[in-house]
């Protein structure tokens, strides 16, 4: 066996012998550590914090096992902690069993089975308590993500919708058919971004959610399909969209993730134009070779302030009031990135345009 | 009161049509002489600042709270730092849709926030308050 996947054990006794006899003794099963003394054995605490089983005999010249444990256990909560004892120290081992300071006590003189039952036994109980924290930490994140989302949803859903009753209010007492119309194009404003928050919703929940499906990623195919509603989109504000794909070998990844890359890049890119510019452009660079594929995607639009860059990915962030937008987009294009292990970089500078370079690995495997 | 004094007011929110509603409404009221909205607040800050304000002329400020960049707690806590000279010319009102309790609370905590409003802004709320002008 592998000797990162041994069970790791401290062994503390202040008899060399007894060190070196139960490290050769069970050196091959484990991995064994050994600390002659309370100094030693802090040493190994902090240098492997993956110890799972710590066995303490209880007489030492300077301090017993039963209170050694007792200090350490605070700063070193998760190790499992046995103590080895004589018959004589049993007073001792009860009030350390009591006060929660050890799992469970080793008769002296143990035998080989003993030590080995009772590290497999204390190993369970470290794994599934320790599962317990890792996932209790993790109920805690979502939870905590779950606070704030609802606070922004709240915020995003109603928002739109109370503009539109606003709107609606206004319009009953307007006669100017002209007045009427410019408020219809804005309400129809107000409820396409709602719509966009629901959808760029669902993609989040699948993200974080859906499971991924390695399948083979025709990047002609997708850009064509992007063309085909961004060039609408880009007649009508006047935006060129020109993409180039160099794609000549098998490409696997998630094609939701990809598309969800794409669109959210596209879609930005587009809506950060500047209002009056000429030549105003988005283009995609795609490039797949060894295993690897190259998404470039530049526009000459509005750029992004160098203080706002470093949070752009934060979800619900928004740099700019400029352009109506859920905080999201970007988000879930990082978080579908992370998840296909992929990175992402964004080079930018105010009133020039802003560049995405995405780099995505060959999944072949299932994930 | 007595003599019908107008006033100046200032609209800060991110979303154009918000903006647009309220200039509506503030408009039909009759009692305002000059409505400038802003889509952002930092636009508005230094709109106040560099403005010399006319000594009988009052002006109502109406902010929203979630708003990128600058948002609305923000713009209060910057535009209370403006000194009284500036300040006893604007009244704040916040404006939202907001129903977080923790937002509503904070704004209790503003001396230069007179009100919370909840939006959709309608002009019978915004007649109300202006009846004290």
């Amino acid at each position: 066996m592998n000797n990162k996947n041994k069970i790791k054990v401290l062994y503390i006794d202040d008899e060399q012998n007894n060190l070196v006899g139960f490290k050769a003794t069970f050196r091959f099963d484990y991995n064994i550590l050994i600390a002659i003394d309370t100094d030693q054995a802090y040493n190994h605490l902090k240098a492997h914090p993956d110890i799972s089983v710590i066995l303490c005999d209880q007489r030492m010249p300077e301090i017993t096992g039963s209170i050694f444990f007792e200090e350490m256990k605070d700063r070193y909560p998760d190790p499992v902690r046995m103590l080895i004892t004589g018959y004589s120290d049993i007073e001792s081992v009860i009030d350390a069993v009591n006060k929660g300071h050890i799992y469970r006590y080793i008769k002296k003189p143990w035998t080989d089975a003993d030590i080995r039952s009772a590290i497999e036994e204390g190993n369970k109980y470290y794994i599934s308590t320790s599962m317990l924290a890792v996932k209790n930490k993790e109920l805690q994140a979502a939870y905590d993500e779950l606070g704030k989302f609802t606070y922004s949803v709240t915020h995003d859903l109603r928002g739109p919708l109370l503009s539109v009753i606003g709107a609606i209010d206004l319009a009953k007492n307007m006669d100017d058919l002209t007045e009427i119309r410019s408020l219809l194009n804005m309400m129809d404003d107000a409820v396409k971004k709602l719509d966009e928050f629901i959808r760029n919703t669902h993609e989040y929940y699948n993200l974080k959610r859906g499971k991924l499906i390695f399948e083979k990623i025709d990047f002609n195919k997708l850009m064509a399909d992007a063309a085909s509603i961004f060039n609408i989109a880009g007649r009508m504000d006047n935006v060129h969209f020109i993409s180039k794909v160099d794609q000549d070998e098998d490409f696997y990844s998630d094609e939701n993730s990809i598309k969800i890359i794409l669109n959210n890049l596209f879609s930005n890119a587009f809506k950060f134009q500047k209002k009056n510019g000429s030549e105003k452009f988005v283009s995609t660079n795609i490039n797949i070779s060894n295993g690897n594929a190259e998404i470039i995607v530049k526009d000459n639009g509005i750029g992004i302030d160098e203080s706002h860059i470093n949070k752009i990915f934060t979800m619900f962030y928004r740099a700019t009031s400029d352009e109506p937008g859920s905080g999201f987009g970007l988000y879930n294009v990082k978080d579908a990135i992370t998840r296909l292990g992929g990175t992402i970089k964004v080079e930018s500078a105010l009133n020039e345009g802003t560049t995405f370079i995405v780099s995505l690995p060959s999944k072949e495997t299932e994930p | 009161m007595g003599n019908i004094k107008k006033l100046n007011f200032i609209v800060i929110d991110d979303s154009k049509l918000d903006c647009f509603i309220a200039e509506k409404v503030i408009t039909n009221t009759g009692k305002c002489d000059d409505v400038v909205s802003f889509v952002s607040a930092e636009q508005a800050l230094e709109s106040i600042i560099s403005t010399e304000q006319a000594p009988h002329l009052h002006t109502i400020i109406l902010v929203d709270i979630q708003m990128p960049v600058m948002n609305g707690f923000q713009f209060i806590e910057a535009f209370e730092k403006l000194g009284t000279d500036v300040i006893r010319n604007y009244t704040i009102f916040v404006i939202s849709s907001s129903i977080n309790e923790n937002d509503l609370k904070r704004v209790d905590n503003y001396t230069s926030v007179k009100q919370f409003l909840n939006k959709p802004l309608n002009s019978n709320v915004l007649g109300a308050l202006l009846s004290q002008y």
